[in-house]
């Protein structure tokens, strides 16, 4: 009996260990959401290499992939990303795929969802990114099905319907907004009726946490930011741009100078967002203050479509319209534009821009307002590309809408 | 006040100079702008352009062709996204067959259109006899596009629309063009940048053009130009829908002999005999005028079109002896072309149907008989009979 009481003691302990520990927080390690550990496009990683030549990106696998637009979430020698397979002309399957990061071999899939046609033919599949805890991957299909499976082996955990559960409607284009994690979370804009375009589900059981909001689901991914000390989520959505605490209480709102962006919303500094879409005016910076934003500044010289800017020391490097450009904070003054890399994206590691052109050409840039600087560069994948780049290792992983490749700086 | 006199004089001589000096330098530059293009008495001499390439929109590649002509034609073939787009202008007006307006059948260019393919159809550069076309330049200055040192000028085209150039200073060729383009027909400032320039036996031609309007962007490379080719008039011409095409038997000078039923003998007798003509009357409308003695005169005017949402033709005839006017539908099979008296809006009192009847039709001729049913269609009557034979 005393053994047994042991034995259960024991067990307790370790639940409460292991409670306390994805309690913490569990940071996962790498690229392990869309657009990077932040969010923000930037990988904290350093690059050593000083010597450049132009030829310094050397191929280190490259396979097919299914068609889809999520990014490649690379964590612990995993690669995570979401695909989808045709049938025949009208019906396949969304997948979420786990693959070798050494090899990019796939070591599972999982079936998600049916699959999303798009019928202006801009690619089919999903276009959301997953985001992986310590033990779990969260992924969401084109039609609006959040979807959590075992990191280890794809099993099913549970699935929400933001169509059929939450009136939502399927975007043009379908949902690609991608998940964000805060503490035993996933929140997401859902786009659904009733107060239900802003949600959090539990992650262990994809329970509703709270709603909130009106609107119908856009292509845009939340933010996760600390402004002020605070820890919020952004979202935008119509014409309004929400911030929320990790509970659901409305922080601020701001009405936005435009309506209805693709690219996310970008922290600057401690308190200020820039927001940047295809219209007039092209962007827009606001300060927070005491949970009130006021617009700083509006420009055009920065014209985002559906790829993000980074933001790195007072300038910002993104895609104005199909230009790669930097721009300065303070004024909006185009520092430098670049063209020839179409509607691509880029992503930042040290200093060093990684530009992906929208036909698969990768350039390594510096991050420098002075004059653009490419120091290197290689036709990674061939086709259409605007899923952006993610980085982890040294190596930078890009992914079209047939092909993956994972490249590395040459030392 | 003689001191003031003299600084406005002063003021006066240096505005002066300065306009003239600023005259000078936009005929220059114009000028070394044109020669940097190439040969003048060449391009004199090109009647038109084939250009062959590659060309970008929506990140995807496609191939690109393009037909200009010295008297301004224009016309192209490329891809938008998964949708081929074919365009023509013949100097004044156009035409496109645009998918991604839902839009499946070739329509005309609207004015905003008009614009951009005076545009396009140009050969090398707007500065070319700018002045004889009544297009007016001013110089602006001097600036930096993109890095590049530029001469920045001013272009208004005789239809009004205002065009800035940047010229680069090292080549005087263009680097930049700002203008007023077309995204789904509906005006869009854009931006146009130019670059690997090309000799082609002795032309100098932007290989790389690229465009920014709106959230778009594309890109035209080009592989291949030849120059003083074949071309088919008939490719700038507003292409026909191929089901009025089937009706091309109609077209042309007949004689027509017309006969009329006698019911009680059930004889076919000649009652006139008369000519009519044929042809297209608009892009997709076929039209016939003809007179003939049926005991009365009748005068018609009868127009052949086809509505491709309800898949079947419409033939709308006036007579001139009743001042009114019928519509007919129907259809066309392998030998015959049978159409069918229909009510317009909610009259449906109509005592009977009329059935006209297009058979024999081969090249030579048609015939086409008149028929009426007083019993929904269980039997019909024959009336009158016209045979067609031609005469051209």
């Amino acid at each position: 009996m005393y053994k047994k009481l042991k034995q259960i003691g024991l067990l307790l302990l370790i639940m409460g260990i292991n409670t306390a520990v994805i309690g913490q927080d569990y940071i996962p390690d790498g690229w392990y959401q869309f657009r990077g550990p932040n969010r923000d496009g930037i990988s904290p990683e350093k690059i050593t290499k000083t010597d450049w030549n132009g030829n310094d990106l050397e191929l280190v696998w490259k396979k097919e992939l299914g068609s889809g637009f999520s990014e490649l979430v690379v964590s612990d020698g995993f690669i995570y990303t979401m695909i989808s397979e045709k049938i025949d002309s009208v019906t396949g399957s969304e997948f979420i795929v786990a693959l070798d990061e050494k090899t990019g071999n796939e070591l599972w899939r999982t079936k998600v969802d049916s699959i999303y046609i798009d019928a202006d033919g801009w690619g089919d599949g999903p276009r959301s990114t997953p985001i992986i805890d310590e033990t779990n991957i969260y992924g969401l299909s084109a039609y609006g099905k959040l979807t959590a499976l075992s990191r280890k082996d794809g099993k099913f955990l549970w699935q929400v319907d933001f169509i059929k559960f939450f009136g939502s409607t399927t975007p043009r284009w379908g949902y690609a907004s991608s998940p964000v994690m805060v503490d035993n979370k996933i929140i997401m804009e859902v786009g659904g009726t009733e107060n239900r375009t802003f949600m959090a589900f539990n992650k262990a059981d994809g329970s509703i946490l709270w709603n909130d909001g009106a609107g119908g689901a856009s292509h845009d991914s939340p933010l996760k930011a600390t402004i002020n000390g605070q820890e919020q989520l952004i979202f935008v959505n119509g014409r309004t741009l929400y911030s929320y605490s990790p509970d659901g209480d409305t922080l601020w709102t701001f009405k936005m100078p435009f309506r209805s962006i693709t690219a996310m919303p970008i922290l600057i500094d401690d308190n200020k967002i820039f927001v940047s879409g295809v219209r007039t005016p092209g962007f827009f910076i606001a300060e927070i203050n005491n949970n009130k934003a006021t617009q700083l500044l509006t420009g055009n010289s920065m014209k985002n479509d559906f790829n993000s800017c980074v933001y790195h020391d007072g300038y910002l490097y993104g895609y104005h319209i199909a230009a790669v450009r930097c721009i300065s904070v303070e004024t909006g003054e185009v520092k430098w534009s670049k063209r020839g890399f179409g509607k691509g994206s880029l992503i930042l590691v040290d200093g060093k821009l990684m530009v992906l052109s929208d036909k698969g050409k990768l350039a390594i840039v510096e991050a420098n307002p002075e004059a653009y600087m490419e120091v290197a560069s290689v036709q990674a994948i061939t086709g259409k590309s605007w899923t952006a780049p993610s980085f982890k290792d040294g190596k930078v992983y890009v992914r079209n809408l047939t092909e993956m490749a994972c490249y590395k700086i040459k030392k | 006040m003689k001191l003031t006199i003299k600084y406005l004089f002063l003021f006066t001589m240096i505005m002066g100079i300065s306009s003239i000096s600023y005259g000078q330098n936009l005929d220059e530059i114009i000028d070394k702008h044109l020669q940097a293009h190439g040969d003048l008495k060449k391009w004199e001499e090109v009647v038109n352009m084939k250009i062959t390439g590659v060309f970008t929109a929506f990140s995807e590649e496609d191939d690109f062709l393009a037909i200009k002509t010295k008297c301004g034609k224009y016309y192209s073939e490329l891809s938008l996204g998964h949708f081929d787009v074919k365009e023509a202008f013949n100097g004044e007006t156009g035409w496109t067959i645009d998918p991604w307006m839902d839009i499946s059948f070739p329509r005309e260019l609207n004015k905003n259109e008009r614009n951009v393919f005076l545009q396009k159809a140009e050969f090398f550069s707007p500065f070319y006899n700018y002045k004889e076309e009544g297009s007016k330049a001013e110089y602006i200055g001097e600036t930096n596009v993109d890095g590049v040192d530029v001469y920045e000028l001013k272009l208004t085209r005789s239809t009004g629309s205002v065009e800035t150039w940047y010229l680069d200073k090292n080549t005087f060729l263009e680097f930049k063009c700002e203008t007023m383009w077309v995204d789904f027909s509906y005006r869009a400032p854009a931006e146009t940048y130019f670059d690997d320039f090309r000799d082609f036996n002795g032309l100098i031609i932007p290989c790389y053009v690229e465009s920014m309007f709106n959230q778009r962007n594309r890109v035209l490379v080009i592989d291949e130009i030849e120059f003083n080719i074949d071309v088919d008039p008939a490719v700038f011409c507003m292409p026909k829908s191929d089901e009025i095409k089937k009706l091309n038997f109609l077209n042309g000078d007949w004689g027509v002999a017309v006969t009329a039923y006698y019911a009680p003998r059930d004889l076919w007798y000649p009652v006139d005999s008369s000519d009519s003509h044929i042809d297209y009357a608009a892009t997709n409308m076929i039209q016939e005028k003809v007179s003939y003695n049926a005991s009365f005169v009748q005068s018609k005017i009868t127009d052949f079109l086809y509505d491709s949402e309800k898949t079947q033709y419409i033939v709308s005839t006036y007579s001139g002896f009743s001042s009114n006017l019928r519509i007919f539908t129907g259809s066309l099979n392998d030998s015959s072309f049978v159409l069918k008296s229909t009510t317009i809006g909610c009259d449906t009192t109509a005592p009977f149907i009329i059935r006209i009847t297009y058979d024999n039709i081969t090249h030579d001729g048609f015939n086409v008989e008149f028929a009426r049913s007083y019993d929904k269609e269980n039997s019909w009557n024959p009336q009158l009979r016209l045979n067609y034979f031609r005469k051209d």
